[in-house]
């Protein structure tokens, strides 16, 4: 499906946004990998919203200035980049890394989120629940822990090898370190602060998710005031890229029933 | 005249049989399950006495130096073994190669510890600072994206500490505190010689040629070695001066015995178990994110070194990373780098990797009698 590449100056920020569809507004925050491209999930997506796909700071195009050090500083850069696209209130989905930020989002600014989708959300911690430690592990032995069928994670390698594409991993893996290397992948203070999430939540989770098991889809379901939750069989923690169909079906119903 | 520094790892020797095979690494994720402190407590004792003699057979100065959480170093805490140095020795210095000052939570620990060290030697204290190995962000939980930051802010922070009357107030990006008052305060003044032992990124040997810090090239070839020392040189020539020999330094492991064979089929098993036990890292712990600067690892991608860890004793020999013969050799290979490098401080192993006690003594006693003569006239 057609869309287009833009890159605007967000609070003197240079952001790099992909956007296609027609629609009520979306803002899909992406994860910690894949920032840049334009994947079928989003075309999936595009087909009934206007999707915005902004790369995060220190991803794809978006600069990283110095004082982006945390989630919070995202925030607030999310809410510069809605002003200047002129979004008052949208609806708002993110996946892992993106789903925290997107949590993050709605529990400070309720009035600017429309309706929140939270796919794998990193941001919280479920004691005695081990997660993917993606810091202690090479990039190739991570991909095949973001996917039930670890076939499914080739759409995600780079198209060309070489110098210029490890430096370009590093520099976003330094980006993910400084947001969350300590503590690793959640804001102590998010899962108190979830009450406050007026939106209405769709939680959706990977059965098999390995990465950040189901059990934290079942937090976060029980910590924001009536959230529902869905799971997706066959399917580990990058749902969107492993099973887009029933992805895109659970996602344009729930965002889709108030229109 | 070359300072002789007799350095030690305090490395962890006993690795299970199936090492090689089984285990990825001995840094990080290698199970303290297999380290005994019973056979620990005997090491220990060994390598310090190793030291000692070291003092007793002529060397100006011994070596410590910190590594968390490996079979490649027990000594988390390099302070703690020159306070024991310290009280069972006269004259040598006691180097601290260093204290990796941004894994610390609160430099003012560092600048007390050395300080008082400094009191208790009557002086003797040469204090280094580095920035850790990037296994040790992840063994200890600090961000490595703030690891150069923290660096230069907490030398900043223990410089002001030494030299400064106190209280002053400190108020950076990652430290503050409000009251700064160190007791005891340092007995060499302005303060302890601060020494830079690195690996080189462009931006800290710069700023180490500036401030006259010593550099000590660590474990690496005689290629890169030489790379980084010229880079030096040229900084402090940029910085308006010429680097004296005092301020060149090289760590190199080394073993000397009565011939060449003979020295290099005793070294070779112990300069192999450093290569490829104690420095077996992968890439992911070695380099974790942010750790380095994208310039820095462009350049490394693109020199394409082969890991050391991969080479056979041979390369290891002929790319400089070992340096290993009869006392002539010895003697002559050093002359030459003396003449390549100009160095002034020479750090030496004596026991290096898995060696045992009785060899590490008479290396020492071989390289303190019949090498290091040569470069004090």
């Amino acid at each position: 499906m057609a869309h287009r590449s833009e890159l605007l100056s967000v609070a003197g920020v240079r952001t790099h946004v992909l956007r296609g569809g027609r629609g009520a507004p979306l803002l899909v925050l992406h994860p910690e990998l894949a920032a840049h491209r334009w994947f079928p999930y989003h075309d999936a997506l595009a087909a009934r919203f206007q999707v915005f796909a902004p790369d995060h700071p220190g991803f794809g195009e978006t600069e990283r200035p110095e004082w982006i050090t945390g989630v919070d500083d995202l925030v607030f850069h999310y809410v510069d980049l809605l002003n200047v696209l002129g979004l008052d209130r949208v609806a708002i989905l993110g996946t892992s890394l993106g789903g925290w930020i997107a949590a993050e989002l709605a529990v400070a600014h309720p009035e600017r989120t429309e309706r929140l989708v939270l796919v794998g959300a990193a941001g919280i911690k479920v004691d005695g629940v081990e997660r993917f430690d993606v810091f202690r592990h090479p990039i190739e032995e991570t991909l095949l822990h973001l996917f039930h069928d670890p076939r499914r994670a080739a759409q995600l390698l780079p198209t060309e090898i070489g110098a210029e594409v490890i430096v370009r991993g590093y520099h976003e893996a330094a980006s993910l370190a400084r947001l969350s290397w300590n503590p690793y992948l959640y804001n102590p203070k998010l899962e108190r602060r979830l009450r406050r999430i007026a939106a209405p939540t769709l939680v959706l989770w990977g059965e098999n998710d390995t990465f950040l098991p189901p059990a934290y889809g079942e937090a976060y379901a029980r910590l924001i005031p009536g959230a529902i939750l869905q799971t997706v069989p066959q399917c580990g923690h990058f749902v969107p890229f492993e099973q887009t169909e029933p992805f895109a079906r659970h996602v344009t119903q729930f965002l889709g029933a108030a229109r | 005249m070359v300072q002789f520094f007799y350095f030690h790892l305090m490395p962890w020797p006993h690795l299970p049989a199936d090492f090689d095979r089984r285990h990825e690494t001995s840094w990080v994720t290698f199970s303290n399950q297999f380290y005994d402190p019973q056979r620990g407590h005997a090491l220990y004792n060994e390598y310090l006495d190793e030291m000692e003699y070291a003092e007793a057979l002529g060397y100006d100065g011994l070596g410590v130096n910190e590594h968390h959480q490996n079979a490649y170093g027990t000594m988390p805490s390099p302070n703690l073994m020159a306070a024991a140095l310290i009280r069972r020795t006269q004259r040598a210095k006691i180097a601290i190669l260093g204290n990796a000052i941004p894994l610390r939570d609160h430099p003012l620990r560092i600048a007390e510890e050395v300080a008082m060290l400094d009191v208790m030697s009557g002086g003797r204290v040469i204090s280094g600072f580095v920035r850790g190995i990037g296994c040790e962000y992840l063994s200890l939980g600090v961000n490595p994206t703030d690891s150069r930051e923290r660096f230069y802010e907490a030398h900043d922070l223990i410089l002001r500490a030494w030299t400064e009357p106190g209280p002053f107030c400190f108020e950076g990006k990652h430290y503050q505190v409000r009251y700064a008052n160190i007791w005891p305060r340092p007995l060499q003044q302005p303060h302890p010689p601060i020494w830079l032992p690195s690996q080189g990124s462009t931006e800290t040997i710069r700023w180490g040629a500036q401030r006259r810090y010593p550099f000590v090239s660590v474990f690496t070839s005689f290629a890169q070695t030489k790379r980084l020392i010229d880079e030096y040189k040229a900084a402090a020539e940029t910085a308006g001066y010429t680097a004296p020999p005092e301020q060149i330094g090289f760590a190199l492991p080394t073993y000397v015995a009565e011939t060449d064979a003979r020295a290099r089929d005793e070294a070779k098993p112990h300069m192999l178990w450093l290569f490829r036990r104690g420095l077996k890292i992968p890439p992911h712990f070695l380099l974790p994110p942010g750790y380095i600067t994208e310039e820095s690892l462009r350049k490394f991608l693109a020199a394409g070194l082969r890991p050391p860890a991969e080479m056979s004793f041979e390369e290891l020999e002929a790319g400089g990373y070992v340096l290993v013969g009869s006392a002539r050799t010895v003697t002559d290979r050093l002359k030459e780098i003396e003449r390549q490098l100009g160095f002034g401080l020479f750090i030496g192993g004596g026991r290096t990797g898995d060696m045992p006690h009785d060899k590490a003594l008479k290396n020492m006693e071989l390289f303190a009698r019949e090498v290091m003569p040569h470069f004090k006239q």
